[in-house]
Order: structure tokens, then C-alpha cells, then sequence
């Protein structure tokens, strides 16, 4: 293992509170602090993933044409695309970055969740591929009730 | 937590129901509560990290996932491992039916 990378490791796990899991694991609460603050969808992006060019598609957000609950809005996320490190984004709260999922080797791209949302707005997911390209998809979900005091 | 694993045919779907509360700085100055939210989740089967998230407070209270993934079989232990806000942490385990 590269002295660095090593280093790098031991300052997450102690910001983790030396949880032994975070080891072998990537926090991006710990790499990426700014993405969790950004407070729009472009700045999380980019604080994540930099300024590199992003295909889009190739991904399918599966959320409801009108979510009557914003406290719990269904989204899955589906791809035939080899993805290693998938981050979903909303525009519906005061910060942007609401999780960012890493796969492992044998990981199939068929994730579910449920968000928060306040208002109407888009939701984004961003994923880096095993071929290094980053790919997204945007699509906007309808909230009749917000389900965030934020 | 409640973990569900089931293999169907070569791959296996979790089924993983958290308990937080899932609250960010903007939720609690308004509603007079303390922060708390999960900001990390692991899934391991043998050692090796399946899946894992890096989580804030826009998921829902009490969140859920759900994943995919191929290489494990039946009777295979699932662990899941998860760290909040102020550093605690939990874990539970389940079988792969």
C-alpha cells in the first residue's frame, strides 16, 4: 500500500471515530466535505466528481410522476452500465448531496431509496463507471406535500 | 435495523430498513431538536465490502435501501455496519436465504 494512500485512510477512519469498517471503505463525508454543503445540485456535482465532462443517460431514475408524501419519495436507480460510485442529488432542499452509494466487484446497478423532498424539483444522479467516464441523468419529480422542516 | 437477503439466481437483493431520526442542521434549528443522522452505511459478505453509502440528511427518517449484487450464495452471512453523526455506531447481520 502507497504511504499516502495509508495516510489518507488513517485520517478518515479517525474522523470516523475509528470505526475498523471504514478501512476498507470510501467516505465521502470525509473526501468530498464541501459536496454535503453545496447547495446546488451543479456545485455537489462538482465538488464530487470535479469539473470532467459527463455523458448523459445511460441511467434510469425510477420515482414517481407525483410524490404525495415528501417525507418519503421512492427512487431507484438503474443501469446496464458497468458504475462503481453512484451519488443522487436533489434540488428540493437546502443542500443538494443526499447519498453517494459505492458498489463492489460483483455489484449489480439496481438501487432503491427514499428522499426528502420539500417542493417540486429535479433530481440528479451522477456515476463514475468502471471505464473511469462519468454519466448522469436528471429527472424532475412532482411533491404535493414537502416532507423537510429544513 | 431489519436486513432482508434473498438470492435469485445469481444475484442477491437487501432489503435494509434503518433506524434514524435522519435530521440535518436546517430540520433541527426549525423544529428545536438535535442533529442526528446515519453518515455511513457498509454491506460486507466474507470480509468484502458489497455495497456501501456515504449518507446525509435529505434521505428519509428511518432510511431504506435496497441493492444488488452477484458472487454470494445461500447461507452466506450479510453485515451491516453503520456510523452516525456523532460517531456511533451499530451492526447486525443476516443469513442469504
Amino acid at each position: 500500500m502507497k504511504r499516502r494512500k495509508f495516510l489518507s485512510l488513517g485520517a478518515v477512519a479517525a474522523a470516523a471515530s475509528v470505526l475498523p469498517a471504514s478501512l476498507s471503505a470510501t467516505d465521502f463525508r470525509a473526501t468530498a466535505p464541501k459536496a454535503w454543503e453545496a447547495a446546488t445540485s451543479k456545485e455537489a456535482i462538482e465538488a464530487l466528481f470535479g469539473s470532467a465532462a459527463i455523458s448523459e443517460g445511460a441511467i434510469e431514475i425510477k420515482a414517481p410522476k407525483l410524490a404525495e408524501n415528501g417525507g418519503a419519495v421512492p427512487i431507484g436507480i438503474k443501469s446496464n452500465l458497468e458504475l462503481t460510485t453512484i451519488a443522487l442529488f436533489q434540488d428540493a432542499n437546502p443542500r443538494s448531496a443526499v447519498a453517494v452509494f459505492e458498489l463492489g466487484e460483483g455489484g449489480v446497478v439496481d438501487l432503491q431509496t427514499k428522499i426528502k423532498m420539500r417542493k417540486t424539483a429535479n433530481v440528479t444522479v451522477v456515476a463514475k463507471g468502471k471505464d473511469g467516464k462519468l454519466y448522469s441523468v436528471v429527472q424532475k419529480v412532482e411533491v404535493s406535500i414537502g416532507g423537510c422542516g429544513g | 435495523m431489519k436486513i432482508k437477503a434473498k438470492l435469485k439466481k445469481d444475484v442477491t437483493e437487501v432489503k435494509l430498513l434503518l433506524s434514524s431520526p435522519m435530521i440535518g442542521k436546517e430540520e433541527a434549528a426549525t423544529k428545536k431538536v438535535a442533529v442526528s443522522y446515519l453518515t455511513h452505511v457498509t454491506a460486507k459478505v466474507g470480509g468484502k465490502v458489497v455495497w456501501e453509502a456515504s449518507t446525509g440528511p435529505f434521505l428519509s427518517k428511518d432510511p431504506y435501501f435496497m441493492f444488488n449484487f452477484k458472487g454470494a450464495k445461500a447461507g452466506d452471512e450479510i453485515v451491516i455496519d453503520t456510523i452516525d453523526d456523532k460517531g456511533a455506531t451499530d451492526t447486525d447481520k443476516a443469513v442469504i436465504k
